[in-house]
């Protein structure tokens, strides 16, 4: 079934079963890698992408509810990876293996932009994402310099 | 003196009277097919004969996941012990090989054994009883030549002497198990009596939808009955109401709601799960477009069971997410653990994520399918051959009881849902209900 999106501001037309997971559509129909799977229960967070401005768990999103709302993926957070979210994680070294980083990231800005100056408890309750690495203490040190980056 | 010799002699006649009357009940019950010649060759194409083990849905209770389909030895829990699902291979000696067609009947409509002994009620005679004729007829023509033999000997049941003596079970059946077959009703369609010949029959909807009385019977067997298919609970489910109340019966569904639900396992207002996942795998997805079509003619007829509050949509809650507002207790576990998948507006995603907002079995007066799948998650669908993709998670490890009770009282109190909160007493208790390493994990009931 050939399905209209729009994707970073850009009408892709995708031919695929409507229940395809959008993570599929994105990796596989698209080729735009940048999203992740990691456990596919929209339990881990490594898919993450932002359904209409809300951070949503691509691999348990299914294509025929894609249509008709505004998809961004980690290649369209920015043109040039200038996002202050981009720019701090390189700053703060934020990443260790990195796997699940872009979702991270896709997290981390819908919350920015919904709460521009997010407690702890926030960034707990919106950056559910899980990380093998336990990077936490540096994502949520990022997201508080970004705050106030994006505040000044 | 006299009084003593009185009582003596009603005593004795009562037990005549009783000894006789036992003895009565448990002759050979007679079938139609008593004076058929053996059969030795199918009498109908296998498709057909298939089709009616489809209905009947067989094999969800007489498998064991990884054996042999039909070889048995599925355990079930029961208030008297566990008992077995047996053999119903064509094997000769550990399954029903050496069965007539009169022997065959009178085990799948009357509950009666080749060698008299009464079937527990678990197996559902009392709804396989309505089925005709020719429908049995087709049954054993799939059990005796399209099913593979498997020797496997029964095993024992779990329960007890004196209680497992199966003769008393002839007084249950005079007086729970009807022995006749559905008849129409000339003033319905022929759509509505063949919708209800499929639900009360081979379809047995009733032993997990209906409620049981104290004899473990099942309180209506038909429509007849207004508790008939109003929901009961089972397993640690809660089987859901089939009939027309608007918030927690499927008032609003349409016929075709109903047959997507039973041909696909989904549609906008739910998804199949807990035991019902097994009618769906085994059974509710193989029937005809027709079949489906005519059971949902049949469930839109029931009327509502008992009162009927109505549901409407209120976005009081989605404004409130909104707003980042998260005085409710439970809404901010909600954004964090449900909300990827059910929404914000509590709406789902189309037929593939269920909503949460005016889900019957979510705002159904019964929270323990709501615990159970919360603490265990959902099973694995699997349509035309294939798992699917969209599937509950489990949170028994993530969550602790407080943090489940909370969520489940959230899901049931927003969007317009009102129904009564949960405590975290009762998901300790189905948590440990549930736990395979604990000592009374639930087992299997009837279904």
């Amino acid at each position: 079934m050939a399905v209209n999106l729009m994707i970073n501001g850009k009408a892709t037309e995708v031919d695929a079963d409507p229940q395809t997971p959008l993570l599929w559509v994105l990796r596989d129909h698209l080729g735009m890698t940048g999203t992740k799977f990691g456990c596919g229960i929209a339990q881990c967070g490594a898919c993450t992408v932002h359904i209409d401005g809300v951070a949503t768990r691509s691999c348990q999103f299914p294509l025929e509810a894609a249509e008709g709302v505004k998809i961004t993926t980690i290649e369209g957070l920015s043109a040039d990876s200038s996002h202050p979210l981009q720019k701090l994680w390189v700053e703060f070294n934020v990443p260790q293996c990195g796997y699940c980083q872009t979702g991270m990231l896709m997290a981390a800005a819908a919350l920015l932009d919904e709460i521009p100056n997010p407690t702890d408890a926030d960034i707990d309750q919106y950056v559910s994402n899980i990380c093998r690495c336990g990077t936490y203490t540096r994502v949520r040190a990022a997201i508080h310099k970004a705050a106030d980056m994006m505040k000044a | 003196m006299k009084i003593l010799r009185i009582i003596g002699i009603i005593i004795v006649v009562g037990i005549v009277l009783f000894v006789g009357l036992a003895f009565l009940l448990n002759q050979r019950p007679s079938s139609p097919f008593d004076e058929v010649a053996a059969i030795t060759a199918p009498q109908y194409p296998v498709e057909e004969a298939s089709y009616v083990a489809r209905l009947a849905d067989c094999v969800a209770c007489h498998s064991l996941p990884g054996e042999a389909p039909f070889s048995g030895g599925l355990p079930m829990g029961s208030p008297l012990g566990v008992m077995y699902a047996t053999n119903i291979t064509p094997d000769k000696a550990t399954g029903i090989g050496n069965y007539t067609l009169a022997d065959f009947d009178n085990a799948v409509r009357r509950g009666v054994a080749k060698d008299g002994h009464r079937l527990y009620p678990s197996m559902p005679y009392p709804s396989y009883s309505k089925m005709t004729d020719e429908d049995i007829k087709k049954l054993y023509d799939y059990f005796m030549f399209a099913v593979e033999p498997v020797a496997k000997p029964n095993q024992e049941t779990g329960i007890p002497f004196p209680l497992n003596m199966r003769w008393p079970l002839a007084f249950w059946n005079a007086a729970f198990a009807p022995t006749k077959v559905y008849e129409n009703k000339p003033e319905q369609s022929a759509e509505w009596n063949r919708g209800a010949y499929l639900v009360q029959g081979a379809g047995h909807c009733g032993s997990c939808h209906t409620e049981r009385g104290l004899a473990i019977q099942e309180v209506a067997l038909d429509d007849s009955g207004d508790a008939y298919l109003s929901g009961a609970l089972l397993d640690g489910w809660h089987a859901s109401n089939l009939r027309g109340n608007q918030a927690t019966g499927l008032g609003r569904w349409s016929e075709d709601d109903i047959v997507q639900l039973l041909k696909t396992g989904r549609n906008k207002h739910a998804t199949v799960f807990g035991t019902m996942l097994e009618a769906f795998n085994n059974s509710t997805q193989f029937m005809t477009d027709e079949d489906l079509k005519s059971i949902a003619v049949y469930l839109k007829s029931l009327p509502p069971h008992g009162a009927d509050p109505q549901w409407t949509y209120d976005d009081a809650t989605k404004v409130a997410f909104a707003g980042n507002d998260m005085t409710a207790p439970g809404a901010s576990l909600y954004i964090t653990q449900c909300s990827n998948c059910h929404g914000r507006d509590g709406l789902g995603r189309g037929a593939l994520q269920p909503p949460l907002a005016g889900n019957p079995t979510v705002i159904g007066h019964n929270a323990e399918s709501i615990i159970n799948i919360l603490l265990n998650g959902a099973g694995r669908m699997v349509v035309d051959g294939v798992p699917d993709s969209y599937r509950m998670t489990p949170f028994r490890v993530l969550l602790r009881d407080d943090q489940i009770a909370e969520i489940a009282t959230f899901i049931r109190s927003s969007w317009g849902n009102d129904a009564p909160a949960v405590t975290a007493a009762e998901v300790a208790k189905l948590r440990e209900d549930t736990d395979p390493t604990s000592d009374h994990v639930i087992i299997l009931n009837m279904r």
